[in-house]
């Protein structure tokens, strides 16, 4: 079931190379249906999916090759080819496969030549993403975080703006430096260890040393804060978002993002709980200003894309704020925010791609009193705005509140500067609605745009209906993620009262040690 | 005497393990005699090639003997020679470079076909130096085996007679390995003063004047490595070859003297030089690196990223001497190695390919919207340079991996990290080839010439992508031959 998943679109790559380019038509479909397929996957996965249980189900593991470790049988691991799905990443594998064919129906609007070669790396791309959530194993993981940044380098090369070679060689720059450096903590783990599997990486990364969990942890960190991105690794984003084309910015912000925050969580929080909560506070006040710096970028902007790419900087602070509150409900809303997020700004880029077909412009002051000429495309618009700002009834609010809540008993502090960043992002993101919406109509040849048509609300219903069933409903897709959230926290608990037992002299850690032998 | 040394020499050549040890040379050298002699006689003119390959595929057939004895031969003639399944592994390396090269300079040469004969009796002789470098344990035998390398290259280099580039690669190339050469024998000289003995396992570096020969002889192997401060030959001299003849330079020619560098001399070096080593690695690797950053010739960029990649494979001889164990550093050698020369013969050979078509295609530029018209070329060429890189799913990115394991085992946590971090720089260059390749649009009006491209080359091309992605993939069917 998951390697079909997981390599039914590379398979459909392969197709689509071998049949003849100029039948676009053709090539269109067999990349539609092959999403579609690997959505209603993805789809069955998710409902098939006990949440309540804390290890990875769907669980296939075959061998693949033996590492060695200096001389021949001194020290070997076996390498497995390991895929599992589990409560951390459920949510992520069902959003990737539900926008896959959205984009890919969005796609036709904008990519009009060189239609082969797009379709193949999206596809292409949609296996590298399935594989980074569903490994098990740190060899193949890191395979798959590597090798999905090739289609994106493409995708954004081929098909993007006109700084497009400037913004993907800098994406692509800044998130290898990451994991090159990530490289070096994965071998270091499996060597340390002598394991490459994930959950046995997990249940023995404690007994380390506490100077080598602190290093291991930090380099995975910074692999994944590159991705994410938090703050001071924050300038890629706007680049790459703004001047892929709109396929490619659906994909980076609603998945590549959340990748980065993903493996904060996996490879951080949860293998390294220790050394995460003595690096916690870094990371709440680089996530909470993040939240802050990420609006006020995002209100200073004059380009409507590179806005929702600030706007990203600042929702995926909510997320960081919240694994590393490292709470319940921390971690909860945290892994809902990151579904929240790709929905709504996947969302806004496909609007945004919509209304840049129509008048091949993205500056705020180029628009005006649209709401008159394209009411259905405002509604969409103000309802995912609207989500985004998280108000009550939508996504956006559900996770927000959570993290929010999660927070405040680790850091009132960092809680208060992040409340003041949900005003700010109100503030932007309503200051764009009016600047695009409403208004006097100025610009006279915006009086002609047509409305959306019916492929383009095709793309935009089944994210749109996702976003008010989890704003309603928000228990059944947060119960999903139960059971491995909560053993987390569990270990994050026990890495607590560890480091606690650690700080007291060692008279009173052998009278606490025997009291808890008895 | 000399009749009695020759006796004594078949003598030695009786015993069973001499002559299984001996014989991919040997059918390598009969393959060379074979050759000449097919081309003086007219009637045998059309069995040249069946010479060419049939010796190379004998050789292989005896390294693979070599490799699945139960009992490998072991030192031979004295201990002068060691042949093991290591040696053998190396060996069928050296012959499937030296394959490639071959099948590249088929159609290369337009103008110089009258010496096709001597061009490829000289292609042939190399990886009889080769084999006879990595099997070395006695310096006088390393050094027959260095020249056997060094002078076919030299000629080879500078075989475009009538292009003056072509003539300055070999004169520089000559010149400066010479002067290697001569460093070798001074520093041969002080161990033997030294030690009394040339053979490698008994040479032990105490003395002063022991350390300075050692140190001599690393130079000159630098010098063939194109390691800093011996690296600055490397750019002129790959420029100037004929680009076949380049990517055997750049990995047949590597591979033999790193061979030999971890095998043998890395167990010799006291554990305080891994300090050492690692910096002179790192320097390596930054000025590879940054180099290749600003050219806009493609051979000089892979000449400076073939510095780079020497540097990253110093880490190995680094960390082996720090853990004073080679065993893992063999192993993360041979496979860097391999992965090089899939990637970078590959890669030479599709430079050669286009400058075939006529255009001056060693330049950046001429790359731009290649994806248009040759597809099949710019696709392969991206996935050399991906491996180049080092990213998964190629064989460049194991042998990295191999490399980093080699430091994290000894403990360079920090080295290995600087070294992923130059490894950034370089993508910075092979994305631009890549970029140059599908993103840019191809120039207007340049309607290249429909120019016959011969077999052997476009099979020689898909053997390096299948080569690439399956150390990349399938791991499992290298690794196991080694143990």
């Amino acid at each position: 079931m998951l390697s079909a998943l997981t390599f039914l679109p590379l398979v459909g790559a392969i197709v689509i190379v071998a049949l003849p380019g100029r039948s676009v038509q053709l090539l269109r479909m067999v990349a539609l249906a092959v999403t579609v397929a690997v959505a209603a996957m993805g789809v069955s996965l998710f409902i098939g999916f006990d949440g309540t249980r804390a290890a990875a189900q769907n669980v296939l593991e075959t061998a693949w090759f033996t590492l060695p470790f200096g001389a021949s049988g001194a020290r070997e691991v076996d390498v497995h080819f390991f895929l599992g799905v589990d409560g951390v990443s459920i949510l992520l594998v069902a959003l990737t496969s539900i926008l896959m064919p959205l984009v890919v129906m969005s796609s036709i609007g904008h990519i009009n030549h060189r239609v082969k070669e797009f379709l193949v790396w999206l596809l292409v791309m949609e296996t590298g993403m399935l594989g980074v959530f569903l490994s098990l194993d740190v060899v193949l993981f890191y395979f798959f975080w590597e090798v999905s940044l090739v289609p994106l380098y493409f995708i954004v090369g081929i098909w993007g703006g006109d700084r497009r070679l400037y913004a993907t060689i800098k994406f692509f720059l800044y998130t290898v430096a990451g994991s090159l450096v990530m490289l070096v903590a994965v071998i270091g783990a499996i060597y340390y260890l002598g394991t490459s599997s994930i959950p046995a990486l997990v249940e023995s990364a404690s007994d380390l040393p506490a100077e080598t969990q602190a290093w291991l942890f930090g380099a995975f960190a910074l692999a994944f804060a590159i991705k994410v991105p938090i703050l001071p690794f924050h300038t890629w984003l706007a680049d790459a978002h703004t001047e892929a084309p709109t396929a490619g910015s659906v994909l980076l912000a609603a998945v590549l993002l959340k990748m980065g925050t993903y493996g904060l969580l996996r490879f951080g929080v949860e293998m390294f709980p220790e050394a995460a909560l003595t690096y916690a506070p870094v990371f709440l006040a680089l996530g909470a200003i993040g939240i802050v710096y990420g609006a006020f970028l995002a209100w200073a902007q004059t380009d409507l894309k590179r806005l929702i790419a600030c706007s990203s900087v600042s929702h995926l602070g909510f997320c960081v704020l919240g694994l590393f509150a490292m709470t319940e409900a921390g971690l909860r809303g945290s892994v809902l925010q990151m579904i929240n997020h790709g929905l709504s700004t996947g969302l806004l880029f496909l609007l945004v791609g919509m209304i840049y077909e129509r008048t091949h412009t993205r500056r705020l002051d180029r628009f005006g009193g649209i709401a008159t000429v394209m009411p259905v495309f405002s509604f969409f618009f103000v309802f995912t705005v609207l989500s985004s700002a998280g108000l009550p009834g939508l996504n956006g609010f559900v996770g927000e509140y959570m993290i929010l809540a999660g927070t405040f008993t680790v850091s009132p502090f960092w809680t208060a500067i992040s409340v003041s960043g949900v005003i700010f992002g109100a503030v932007y993101l309503l200051m764009a609605t009016r600047r695009v919406l409403f208004g006097p109509l100025v610009h006279e040849e915006n009086r002609k745009l047509l409305d959306l048509g019916g492929r383009e609300l095709a793309t935009l219903i089944p994210l749109v209906a996702l976003c008010v069933w989890i704003g309603v409903a928000p228990n059944g897709f947060i119960q999903k993620t139960a059971g491995s959230l909560d053993r987390i926290s569990h270990r994050v608990e026990r890495a607590q009262e560890h480091m606690r037992i650690g700080r007291l002299s060692t008279a009173q850690q052998t009278v606490l040690r025997t009291e808890v032998e008895r | 005497m000399i009749t009695q040394d020759l006796v004594q020499v078949f003598d030695m050549l009786s015993e069973p393990a001499a002559r299984m040890a001996t014989a991919p040379m040997l059918a390598l050298a009969v393959g060379v005699a074979l050759y000449l002699l097919c081309e003086v006689i007219d009637l045998l003119r059309t069995a040249r090639p069946i010479v060419f390959l049939g010796s190379i595929a004998l050789s292989i057939f005896y390294e693979l003997r070599i490799l699945q004895a139960d009992s490998a031969p072991g030192a031979v003639f004295d201990g002068t020679f060691i042949a093991d399944g290591q040696t053998a592994l190396w060996g069928i390396l050296f012959l499937v470079g030296t394959l490639l090269v071959w099948a590249y300079s088929v159609g290369y040469y337009r103008e110089n076909l009258p010496f096709k004969a001597e061009y490829d009796a000289l292609i042939l002789c190399t990886p009889v130096g080769m084999m006879l470098m990595v099997g070395a344990n006695d310096l006088i035998v390393f050094f027959v085996g260095l020249e056997l390398l060094s002078m076919p290259l030299y000629a080879l280099a500078a075989f475009r007679r009538a292009k003056i580039e072509s003539v300055e690669a070999g004169l520089k190339y000559f010149l400066l390995g010479s002067f290697s050469s001569a460093l070798f024998l001074y520093g041969a000289a002080l161990l033997y003063a030294n030690g009394g003995t040339l053979a490698l396992d008994a040479l032990v570096a105490e003395s002063n004047l022991a350390t300075t020969g050692v140190a001599l002889v690393a130079a000159s192997l630098f010098f063939k490595v194109s390691v800093f401060p011996f690296h600055l030959w490397v750019p002129d001299v790959y420029q100037g070859s004929p680009t076949p003849i380049t990517a055997l330079m750049a990995t047949g020619a590597k591979a033999g003297a790193f061979s030999f560098l971890i095998v043998r001399l890395t167990p010799l070096l006291p554990p305080a030089a891994a300090q050492t080593v690692a910096v002179i690695a790192l320097v390596t690797m930054a000025l590879g690196n940054l180099g290749a950053l600003v050219q806009r010739d493609l051979k000089r960029m892979l000449a400076y990223s073939g510095i780079a990649h020497a540097g990253t494979l110093l880490l190995v001889v680094a960390a082996g001497v720090a853990l004073g164990d080679t065993s893992g550093g063999e192993q993360a050698a041979w496979y860097y190695m391999g992965a090089y020369l899939f990637t970078a013969t590959g890669a030479f050979g599709l430079i050669s390919l286009l400058e075939a078509d006529g255009a001056r295609f060693t330049n950046l530029d001429a790359l731009r919207g290649l994806a248009h018209s040759r597809p099949g070329i710019a696709a392969a060429l991206s996935l050399f340079m991906l491996s180049l890189g080092g990213i998964p799913a190629t064989g460049g990115f194991l042998g990295k991996w191999f490399v980093f394991a080699e430091l994290v085992r000894a403990d360079m946590i920090g080295v290995a990290v600087l070294g992923a971090l130059f490894t950034v720089v370089a993508l910075g260059y092979y994305l631009r080839v890549i970029a140059y390749l599908w993103m840019e649009p191809p120039p207007e009006g340049a309607a290249l010439s429909n120019t016959q491209r011969p077999l052997t080359a476009g099979l020689a091309t898909v053997f390096c992508c299948l080569g690439v992605l399956a150390m990349g993939l399938l791991p499992a069917l290298f690794l196991d031959r080694m143990n």
